[in-house]
């Protein structure tokens, strides 16, 4: 996974450069999936493959920290990352939602 | 089902100021919104390019998400559902105005853009095919001639 600099617009402006915390966790969530595919040795394209996707991009969206991986789709990540689903899941949500893992597990990260 | 990858573009590092601009002109009613929307470019771990519509604060997640892979552009939402895809960015862009201002968008504009894709198709496969047919008749008349 990359990110490339921030590219100017056409109109010179910048993209924003506050990130808020939110996204700052998603990017977080995003280099976890990103370890947990490496560790399984899959490239984003093997990836999408397992799961079916017509392009990798949408795991390159995710580890990038721009997207969720969708709860509907966790248990099949899971098993092609070679992880259990409800702990992968349990995981996600400490980034993805933190106040409902505190409030369910008891503890933030 | 197998992943589609394409022979990537030579000259792309970055996205072009052409394509930017189409993106952002296509975009600027949901960015001016006023709502904390934003957009940032990114790379995937094969150096495909990738720009992203975010939504509005505090989330700022990925509503849109336009891919460039070789010479195909690649409009998914933030849920990675395919939304359409096609060689022409203007095109592209087209859609994705379309998909974050569904509710706004009149019949009248929904029949505009299916026209222009219909039109872009005829282009792209059709009228290839129609000019072959023509070179094919042409080659052909007039030796079929000699035989009338």
């Amino acid at each position: 996974m990359k990110r490339a600099k921030p590219q100017e617009g056409p109109d010179g402006t910048l993209q924003r450069t506050a990130v808020p915390e939110a996204r700052q966790l998603r990017k977080q969530a995003g280099d976890w999936l990103k370890q947990r595919r490496a560790d399984a040795g899959l490239s984003q394209v093997a990836l999408a493959e397992r799961l079916g996707m017509k392009y990798y991009t949408f795991i390159s969206q995710v580890e990038n920290g721009f997207s969720r991986v969708p709860t509907e789709a966790m248990e099949a990540w899971a098993i092609q990352l070679g992880l259990e689903p409800s702990e992968f899941a349990k995981h996600l949500l400490l980034y993805y939602e933190p106040e409902l893992y505190r409030l369910l597990f008891g503890k933030k990260k | 089902m197998s992943v589609l990858t394409f022979e990537r573009k030579q000259d792309g590092e970055l996205w072009s100021e052409t394509e930017l601009h189409t993106l952002l002109t296509a975009l600027n009613a949901a960015l001016g919104s006023g709502d904390g929307r934003g957009w940032e470019t990114g790379m995937t771990e094969k150096g495909d390019l990738q720009f992203y519509l975010l939504g509005p604060l505090p989330d700022q997640a990925c509503q849109l998400c336009v891919s460039r892979i070789g010479r195909r552009y690649i409009l998914e939402d933030g849920a990675g559902r395919l939304l359409f895809e096609h060689q022409s960015l203007p095109l592209v862009a087209l859609h994705a105005k379309a998909a974050v201002s569904s509710r706004r968008w009149s019949l009248v504009a929904r029949i505009a853009l299916l026209w222009c894709t219909v039109r872009h198709t005829i282009h792209d496969k059709v009228e290839p095919l129609l000019i072959e047919s023509e070179e094919i008749f042409l080659h052909l008349a007039p030796k079929l001639a000699v035989f009338a």
